[in-house]
Order: C-alpha cells, then structure tokens, then sequence
C-alpha cells in the first residue's frame, strides 16, 4: 500500500465519470443538446421564408437566427451541470473523503472541467448537426461537401471555445459554494445580467457568459478573428488554474 | 516505537485557541483512546494528522513523515473516519468503497472483504443516501478500513450504531493490531467503550492534553491525585472537572488584576 505511485489525471477522469452516476448530468446533455437542436428546426417549419429569402451563406443565417437561444440554453446547462458535480461532492462531505485519500488536490478540479469541456462538445455538435440539416433541407444551394463539413466543424470549435470561460468560471464558483443553490444563483443572476450588456461593447464582449453569444461571422466580419479564441483561451487557462489551487488554499486555511 | 509524535502542536483559529502544545506519543501496534468533552479539539487533532487543516504551530511526525511535504506519503498510509461518515450519496456502498480502491490501487477483493468486515455485504447495492444512520456509519468505517492500512485514525466511529453495532466494531477495532499490526487512534464519548480496547490514552480538555499513558498509568495518576479510580468514565470526569475549575480560577484571577 505504501509503495503504490499517487494516481493521476487519467486515472482520476473515469472515476470523476462514475462519480455522475444517477445525478442526472448525462440526460441533462442529451436532453439539451435535443432541445436546443430542435430550435432551429421548429423555427424552420414554422417560417422557413423568413430565413431562405436572406442573401449570404445558409449557415450564417441559420446561427445568426438561432444561436442566442442556443448559446442560453447552453450556458443554463453548464450551470446545472457544475451545480450537480459539486453538490454530489458537497452533500454527503464526499469531498471531505477525497481530501483524506491519497490524491493531488487539483486533479478533481481538472477532471470535472474535462468532463464538462467533453458535454460541451456532445452538446455543440448536435446543435451544429442540426443547423447542417436544416440548411441541406431548406437550402436549396446549400451542398454538404467536404468544405461545408470543415466550416461547419469550425463554428462548432469555434463555438466550444466560446463556452469554455463560461463552464470553467462556473465550476471554480460551484467548487467554492458548499450550497449548491448559492452556486446556481450566481450562476443565473450572471447570466441574465451579462446577457442585458450592450454584445457590441468588446470588453463587455470578451467576458465568461457574454462570449458565447459571439458567432464567429462575427468575428470574420469584424476582422477578429483571433481575438476571441485567444481571449477565450486565456479565460479558460485562468479558470482552470484558480480552480486547480483553490482546493489546497482552502484545505491551508480552514 | 512511536508511529505517531506531534511537537506542540497548535492550531488556532483567531484568538480562539483550538488545540494548545499537545505533544502526543502514540505507539505503533497499540489502539490509542483518544478522549475530551465536546470542542477539546481531539476532531481538530485528527484533521491535522490527516492534512485538512494546517498547524498554527508545532509539528508532527507520522512514521517519520512530516507535514506537509509528505502529505500524500502520509495519507497512502492513513484510512480515516473523521466526525461522521463522508460518501457520494448517488453511488451504491460497493461504488463508493470502489472509488477508494481505485484511488489506493488496491485489488479488486478488497472491497468485498471491507464490505463483509462491517457487515454492510447485502446492502451493498443500494444507494448509499438510503442507508440508515448505522449503515453510514458502517460505509464510513468500511472507507476506512479498507486495504488495512497501517494507521487507523476514527473519530466516534460507533456514533449512530446500536449496542450489538457498538460491540461488533469495538471487537474489530481491538483486533486489529493483532491481525493487521495496525496503529489505531479512536476518540470516543463512549468511555466504557474506550476503556475496553484502548491500550494507552490521551485525555484533552480545552485544547490542553491533561495526561497521556496506558490505563495503568491513569489508574496510579489518579489515585496520586485522589481522583475516583473505580472506572475510567470517573476518572475522566473527575480530571475534566478539576482542569475547568482550574481555568475558571484563572480567569477570575486575570479580571482581579485588571481591575
């Protein structure tokens, strides 16, 4: 027993998977991911005129259409996802038993962010899945070919890394709220009063739960095509590191 | 040998003084009753032997390990109950005591046989949110018993469990030095309890350790000192007692001088 090597991240990351075991995370995700496709398509048979008569590239006018409610619902979901983790951990002092094993305090911190980075792919690509098919079907210039697949591919990164600040700020404030209700009231009171800023301000633009309203033709258009992802990525680097040493400065300080 | 030594170990919180130069010898192979009224800081003693708060002052050594530069070191060697039982409620007994094996890279068998140590085998499938108390608790001590780890450290581990509950664990508890040449340190309210499987004894009172030594060695303080020796639950009131008159006329002392 005292011989045996500390476990590490990729021996931590399934048992973080199992921790999610009937908490419900996992139908949260596809359930969302459904929804919020299915967005686009209702909107589509409902008033499929409104969007086919538009000049400019089906894509773009299909994100364009749809993605501020896709974007909400994405952020809710990564609020009740961090609120769930934590709570699982809080609510029967799991966490408290983790702290007396053998474990790097930070690689909980880091396998739940990867879990949640993982959901974050699963959901983005069924909502890109349905944007596709909904320009195929509605779109009659609209060819699904290989560049299609690669700009269809590149929104859903670009998207990904849009949320990403927003999920790793969330779970940094899940992981410090005990009370899982205090967590997901930030969590909602930041969304809804991020969401009230002026999206044209670029400081207001740039932060976690703003971000993932911003589309990349945006971007395109806007000549930043590298000042989203960069600040983004430096968001989600900040985040993970805070969140990865807030476990040992409250362990040192309780 | 000790397998356990702390150096006036100290811990503060603001001007309130939890634990206060305690210096603690605890012998390897031996199961060490820990004893104190309620806030004597034997719980807050046990989260810094395991790392979940940091010394004001002071050390401790831990099979010639300190803290915290071999705190991982320390805890692969540690299994612990601290307060109550801590577990993932959404997870079965057996998923929970899985997660813990995992984590020390222990053999599959191994939670089986924790499971059967506690008596917890035939409700391992069920949730561990809809255990009772007692099954909490037998899931906690489960947690920490698994693998055998050399150093046990349990904090009331027989709260919440009925008389026939109480003797089973008190039965492990005492045999565990034997069969696994574990070092246990238990803390009790139970002091019969405490009485029937402890070899030495530290007794805590106000974050001052009062005596420390095996129940001989009590029996013969006490008698010195003329307190009751007929069991150790008076002897233990009757130290308790003097140390908070002690304080008190301290106290009145101090306000005397002020004023």
């Amino acid at each position: 027993m005292t011989q045996t090597p500390t476990i590490g991240f990729f021996q931590m990351l399934p048992l973080e998977c199992k921790k999610l075991k009937r908490t419900g995370c996992l139908p949260a995700v596809v359930l969302c991911g459904l929804f919020a496709a299915a967005f686009p398509l209702a909107n589509m048979l409902v008033r499929p005129e409104a969007f086919t008569t538009l000049p400019g590239d089906p894509l773009s006018i299909l994100a364009d259409a749809n993605w501020q409610m896709i974007a909400m619902l994405n952020i809710l979901l990564s609020i009740c996802l961090c609120c769930i983790m934590y709570h699982t951990e809080f609510a029967d002092r799991g966490i408290q038993k983790s702290e007396t094993l053998p474990v790097k305090a930070h690689l909980l911190f880091l396998g739940k962010g990867t879990i949640l980075a993982v959901s974050g792919i699963v959901v983005i690509l069924t909502e890109c899945a349905a944007l596709g098919f909904c320009a195929l079907h509605w779109f009659p210039a609209y060819t699904f070919d290989s560049s299609a697949a690669f700009a269809l591919l590149k929104f859903a990164g670009f998207q990904w890394l849009m949320l990403l600040p927003t999920m790793l700020l969330m779970l940094c404030i899940a992981s410090i709220c005990s009370n899982m209700w205090t967590s997901l009231g930030i969590g909602i009171i930041l969304t809804f009063t991020i969401y009230v800023f002026p999206q044209k301000n670029l400081l207001l633009g740039l932060l976690p739960f703003s971000t993932p309203y911003h589309l990349l033709s945006e971007s395109v258009s806007a000549d930043q095509t590298l000042l989203y992802p960069a600040a983004c990525a430096a968001e989600t680097i900040l985040f993970a590191l805070c969140g990865a040493i807030y476990p040992s400065i409250r362990r040192y300080h309780s | 040998m000790n397998i356990i030594e702390t150096k006036n170990l100290t811990k503060s919180y603001g001007s309130f003084t939890a634990v206060s130069n305690v210096n603690l010898h605890i012998r390897k192979g031996t199961v060490y009753g820990f004893l104190g009224p309620n806030g004597a800081g034997k719980s807050t003693t046990m989260k810094m032997f395991l790392g979940l708060t940091r010394p004001t002052l002071g050390s401790f050594q831990i099979d010639g390990k300190t803290f915290p530069n071999d705190r991982v070191a320390i805890l692969k060697e540690i299994g612990s109950f601290i307060e109550s039982p801590a577990f993932y409620g959404n997870l079965t007994g057996e998923e929970n005591l899985d997660i813990i094996r995992r984590i020390l890279k222990l053999p599959k068998h191994s939670v089986k046989d924790a499971l059967e140590l506690v008596g917890l085998t035939e409700f391992k499938d069920r949730p561990a949110k809809k255990y009772s108390l007692g099954m909490k608790q037998r899931l906690g001590l489960a947690g920490a018993l698994i693998g055998h780890p050399p150093i046990l450290i349990l904090d009331e581990p027989t709260n919440g469990l009925d008389p026939v509950g109480i003797h089973e664990i008190r039965t492990l508890i005492r045999s565990l030095p034997e069969q696994y040449d574990c070092t246990v340190l238990v803390s009790s309210h139970l002091l019969p309890e405490i009485e029937l499987m402890a070899d030495d004894i530290g007794i805590l009172n106000h974050g001052h350790l009062l005596f420390e030594g095996s129940m001989e060695q009590l029996k013969a303080y006490a008698h010195e000192n003329g307190y009751p020796t007929d069991n150790l639950e008076q002897t233990f009131l009757a130290l308790v007692d003097e140390d908070n008159q002690q304080l008190l006329r301290k106290k009145i002392e101090k306000r005397g001088k002020r004023s």
